[in-house]
């Protein structure tokens, strides 16, 4: 049993992307999808993917960590290209192979996707990675905050994500702990086919859930003998302050935005 | 402070069969006042309704009938509530369960923070209560990272933030080893001396009891007993007969006081036992049992054999951690034998060897003469030999009979029909679950009872080894007894090898033949229990003791009573004070 599992994929180091806000690095990221949905052309992926790099490099987490984030959602991207080349209707027709015929636009097409799916997922590591999850947990809490009047429950939200981090590891120690009493009374988790494996599962699952409902109950009951009523009257330790470099952020932002816009001219 | 008025309180279940609303009494009539700055321990064996008290007082629950007033105010009025639950802070049993933030700091400040108090005050308040808990260097720290007494300590600390004036401990020490404990006795103790904290107290541990104002003991939902630790403990018969224990100097001074010799009976601490004894013993006698040999080893065969095993933990990462480093020894087949060591010295890491739940990074684990990893095709029959009862069994509960669960091992290991129920059945008669439980839901069981079916899961496999880590953890006294006989009538009865991991250092001198005692992940000592204890002052400096009855002969002798200091139980310490008394 390790005790030391790591939640999310925070990279420890200080910089100036690490000393940002979270809220203005959620912002950032939402605009970058925005720019990256909206770029006009080729010139548009390059000019994003240069800004892209730009923060990667001021964050100083090695980019072998960046692309360790890509490595799992590599099927997602070659099954989204394969779509795409196939799929997509067009009328240059390249070779026809069967019912299956690739176009140029559907490789075009393909070759843009990847692009978007890359840089995005990128994107939302360099965020990850450079903000802790309980910083990230508070900047979702407070970016969702305007949208409470039209009934998002913001509070809860970040609550229910706070819990989440915090029993992870427990409930991991927790399997473990139980898989191993289990394999002593001889359980095989491994052998056989889907049936067998789905059916050895019951009894890391039934105690495990048993398990999680109890410490849910008692949580619930330390919570509220602690005086927890939902976000009434609540009030933070930690606040979250913009500051000067969260605004020279903001304003490159909107310049990167306008790059990425003005690309439109170039062909 | 504390005011309870014929409180009554009654939980409702829906009877499956009638389906009608039943209701169960928890607590019934109970009248009672706790005074300010009292330090009060609450005794009671598990369904006394201790803990429906517990929730009482800080408004969790509400009486069916009856009052509770908490510095004045009545719990059953809604406007009062987050006062009383602001000035009764609450600590629970399981350290894992209350701790709701990602770090320590943070968890610190939910309590102020629910209170709407002002972000520059919360700061203040968790630094003041971090220093408070000595758990300042832990600010930053992951909860999970941390030793149950330090995730304890945590929580007191949350409830002190909200600067109560009461603090109830719900069993919070019940889940600790002896040096979590310790501090949180230390802790509380403080902080109610020095800043006169009421403190109400719910715990199964009697040296613990011992240091209160006052002891109240709870029977059936109400208050049996009350009064100074002096008096209640005079009553042992009394309290034995309710299921609790008693102070071993207690037990220790009523069997001479049984056997004729004058004593006072309300003796509850060692400097007492020290000082009403040494005056009565003939110094001048030599003692008959200082001259008996030491027992010996058993003469049989080795069952288990390690070979310089060490264990090493994500090795190669930033996280590669030494849990074991070459541990050597060997377990005698028939032998009891006992593991002893603070939490985190590696104890869990080696027994998961046993059975080769783990495979040693280097060495070789022998069982029976044939090292278990060499292979991976005998690992099913190594396991049936090596029986493992983890720490909370009852966890590891899941089918929908009691039957059916203790069946689970053997159907494992492809026995047929006739056979596994001949085995279970035994299994559950070795634990003492009688027929009537057979077709019960594990579920429905009290928390004594689901622990001796999930042993019995593991006895069902017959194992001729039966390895367990701290079978009563957890248990109230009655609990506890119940398991040791059983364990203790399995290995002479059945002649298995017993492999035993415990914190009690009664039980284990009790018990075992031979005791290895673990620190820093390496075997630090092996041999008897008087080789063992012998090195006192050594087990203290890495966090364990001699059994406390060891230290009275000890104190004597160093009155000049020259008594035998081979002596760790209650029996042989009557047996050797009684020939020397004048």
């Amino acid at each position: 049993m390790n005790l030391n599992i790591t939640i999310g994929q925070y990279y420890p180091a200080s910089s100036k992307i690490h000393s940002l806000d979270p809220r203005t690095k959620l912002l950032a990221l939402f605009v970058f999808i925005i720019i990256l949905f909206s770029a006009p052309n080729a010139f548009g992926y390059v000019v994003s993917a240069l800004g892209l790099f730009g923060v990667i490099l001021m964050s100083k987490v090695p980019v072998k960590f960046m692309l360790k984030g890509l490595r799992n959602v590599f099927f997602i991207i070659i099954f989204t290209v394969v779509l795409n080349v196939f799929f997509v209707p067009g009328e240059t027709v390249l070779f026809q192979l069967g019912f299956l015929r690739v176009t140029l636009e559907g490789l075009f097409a393909a070759a843009r996707m990847a692009c978007r799916l890359v840089l995005l997922i990128i994107a939302s590591s360099v965020l990850t990675l450079t903000t802790s999850p309980i910083e990230l947990t508070d900047g979702i809490e407070h970016a969702l905050k305007p949208f409470k009047k039209i009934g998002v429950p913001a509070h809860e939200i970040a609550m229910m994500m706070t819990i989440a981090l915090r029993f992870i590891p427990t409930l991991m120690e927790e399997t473990d702990r139980i898989m191993k009493a289990q394999i002593s009374r001889g359980a095989d988790f491994g052998s056989g086919n889907l049936v067998q494996k789905a059916k050895a599962i019951i009894p890391l699952l039934v105690p495990l859930f048993i398990s999680a409902f109890r410490r849910a109950d008692e949580l619930a009951l330390a919570m509220e003998s602690r005086c927890y009523r939902g976000d009434e009257n609540r009030t933070r330790m930690k606040v979250l302050k913009r500051g000067r470099i969260d605004y020279i952020f903001y304003l490159s932002l909107i310049l990167f935005g306008a790059c990425v816009y003005f690309t439109r001219f170039l062909l | 402070m504390v005011k309870t008025e014929n409180l009554t309180f009654k939980y409702s279940r829906i009877n499956q069969k009638t389906e009608e609303k039943e209701y169960f009494p928890a607590l019934s009539d109970l009248s009672l006042t706790i005074e300010k700055s009292e330090f009060v321990t609450v005794l009671g064996h598990n369904g006394s309704g201790k803990s429906t008290l517990a929730r009482h007082l800080n408004a969790l629950l509400l009486p069916t009938e009856g009052k509770v007033f908490i510095k004045g105010l009545d719990t059953s009025i809604e406007d009062n509530i987050w006062l009383i639950r602001q000035s009764a802070g609450m600590v629970f049993q399981n350290p894992d369960n209350q701790i709701i933030a990602t770090i320590v700091e943070e968890d610190i400040a939910f309590g102020p923070e629910n209170l709407g108090i002002p972000s520059d005050e919360i700061r203040k308040r968790v630094d003041e209560c971090l220093k408070s808990v000595q758990m300042d260097e832990f600010r930053r720290r992951a909860p999970n990272l941390l030793s149950g007494g330090q995730k304890q300590r945590v929580a007191i600390a949350g409830v002190l933030a909200m600067r109560p004036e009461i603090i109830v401990l719900d069993e919070a020490t019940a889940m600790l080893d002896p040096v979590g404990r310790k501090e949180i006795m230390a802790i509380v103790k403080r902080l109610n001396k020095e800043e006169g904290m009421t403190v109400i107290h719910i715990t199964h541990y009697m040296e613990e009891a011992v240091e209160a104002d006052r002891v109240i003991v709870m029977n059936d939902g109400n208050v049996v007993m009350d009064g100074i630790p002096k008096e209640v403990f005079r009553n042992i018969a009394k309290l034995k007969a309710l299921g609790l224990d008693v102070p071993q100097v207690t037990e220790l001074t009523h069997r001479l006081i049984e056997n004729g010799i004058t004593l006072p009976d309300d003796i509850i601490t060692l400097e007492e036992g020290v000082e009403i004894l040494a005056p009565l013993l003939d110094f001048s006698k030599p003692s008959e049992t200082a001259k008996n040999p030491p027992s010996h080893m058993r003469q049989t065969t080795d069952i288990i054999e390690l070979k310089d095993v060490s264990h090493i933990y994500s090795p190669g990462t930033v996280f590669e951690k030494a849990a074991i480093t070459d541990i050597s020894f060997t377990v005698k087949k028939g032998e009891f034998f006992g593991i002893i060591g603070h939490t985190g010295s590696g104890k869990s890491t080696l027994i998961q060897h046993l059975n080769g739940l783990i495979k040693p990074t280097s060495g070789q684990v022998i069982v029976e003469g044939e090292d278990i990893n060499g292979d991976k095709a005998k690992l099913r029959s190594v396991r049936q030999k090596v029986g493992l009862v983890f720490q909370y069994p009852e966890n590891q509960l899941f089918e929908m009979t009691v039957f059916a669960d203790v069946a689970f091992g053997p159907k494992n290991m492809g026995f047929d029909k006739a056979e596994i129920n001949r085995k279970v059945r035994r299994a559950l008669s070795l634990v003492g679950i009688s027929e009537e439980y057979f077709d019960k839901s594990p579920f429905e069981l009290s928390g004594g009872q689901k622990r001796r079916v999930a042993i019995a899961g593991v006895l069902a496999m017959e194992p001729e080894i039966l390895v367990m880590d701290e079978p009563t953890a957890g248990l109230d006294p009655k609990g506890r007894d119940e398991i040791f006989v059983q364990i203790k009538e399995l290995h002479k009865e059945l002649g298995n090898t017993v492999i035993i991991v415990s914190h009690s250092m009664e039980d284990i001198a009790r018990l075992c033949e031979r005791i290895g005692v673990f620190a820093e992940g390496r075997l630090q000592y092996l041999g008897t229990p008087e080789e063992i204890f012998k090195n006192a002052k050594e087990l203290e400096k890495i966090g364990l003791a001699a059994p406390q009855i060891n230290y009275l002969i000890r104190l004597l002798n160093e009155k000049g009573a020259g008594l035998n200091e081979d002596i760790y139980t209650i029996d042989a310490a009557y047996k050797e004070i009684f020939e020397r008394i004048r």
